[in-house]
């Protein structure tokens, strides 16, 4: 199986995750290195003066998982910008998962202020994963200004609706000159599976593993899930036909015992 | 005496008794690792907390990394 090349980074991992929505950081660690996954996303927050909050980093960086903060909380292109600033100076790295979506309802993502912050944060100098709708035209535009990737979505965050934009990512992997991961709404390992046998690079999954009666077990699935989609696409998958075609040779098999 | 101002801190308002970045940053017992710190919308890098001198009602932002999709 081939590994994906993202900024010059090499992953041999074809499944990233995210570090939401678990009962407990030994939980998520357990899940994450179940998944094999060698990029988690992390969130930034002011933070708590009077409480100590859990510490999820130590933990990730003595296994050495490359880090991604999001820029989940911003409304704008503006306060995307100052996000990922900060994050770049809270988890020393220049990547960033830009993520706009001012409606908490739906959390759909801002297409015109994703593209604004994005331009802006290519020319700072970071490395811009953009998690967007499964807009064709969009993803091109932000290859176009520099984006190293693109995440479109399958179906609303925390969802697990699956790949409900199908017909759209089939016309974003095949335009893309840039990796294509599917994010969000991944609810199954078959959904992962699926995405990557139509030629996604990777898909991110947090909520499905996240919340399974059994994380690490259901972060295994989706890491065999993702080897099999993968190992299937480079294999080259046969082309659907409406009319049977038989496996066996139509051979004289009656005639013969006479 | 000891020249004591106001901050405010994640918009609440602190005594504070240092004088720079690092100092509200050991006044308030908090890690170096994993943060961020901001003056209204400006970023403070790291290298220079320890040079970078507050100043009374200034408006300080710290942020910690958390869990997240």
């Amino acid at each position: 199986m081939s590994s994906l090349m993202i900024a010059g980074h090499e992953f041999s991992s074809r499944l990233f995750t995210g570090t939401g929505k678990y009962a407990s950081a030994d939980a998520m660690m357990a899940s994450i290195n179940a998944s094999g996954s060698e990029l988690v996303t992390l969130s930034l927050r002011r933070m708590d003066l009077k409480h100590q909050s859990d510490n999820i980093l130590q933990p990730l960086q003595q296994h050495g998982i490359k880090l991604l903060p999001n820029t989940s909380g911003a409304r704008t292109a503006k306060e995307a910008v100052f996000a990922a600033q900060l994050a770049r100076e809270a988890l020393e790295t220049n990547w960033v998962k830009l993520e706009i979506h001012p409606d908490p309802r739906y959390l759909m993502p801002d297409a015109i202020e994703t593209l604004a912050a994005a331009e802006e944060l290519v020319k700072q100098g970071f490395v811009v994963m953009p998690y967007v709708h499964a807009d064709p035209v969009l993803c091109k535009r932000l290859e176009e200004v520099g984006c190293q990737c693109v995440m479109p979505l399958g179906s609303p965050i925390g969802s697990n609706m699956g790949l409900a934009s199908k017909p759209f990512l089939d016309i974003i992997i095949e335009q893309s000159q840039v990796p294509v991961i599917v994010d969000a709404g991944i609810g199954a390992p078959s959904d992962a599976a699926l995405a990557l046998e139509m030629g996604a690079d990777a898909v991110l999954v947090n909520t499905a593993m996240a919340v399974a009666q059994n994380p690490a077990q259901m972060s295994l699935a989706f890491k065999m899930a993702v080897e099999a989609g993968r190992l299937a696409y480079e294999s080259g998958l046969g082309e659907k036909r409406q009319q049977a075609q038989a496996s066996s040779p139509f051979t004289d098999f009656v005639g013969s015992l006479s | 005496m000891s020249n004591e101002i106001t901050l405010y801190v994640n918009d609440s308002p602190l005594s504070f008794l240092g004088k720079t970045v690092m100092d509200l940053l050991h006044q308030l017992d908090k890690p170096s690792q994993g943060i961020a710190v901001a003056i209204d919308q400006t970023v403070v890098p790291k290298s220079v907390w320890a040079t970078t001198m507050l100043e009374s009602d200034m408006n300080v932002f710290i942020f910690e990394s958390i869990a997240g999709g």
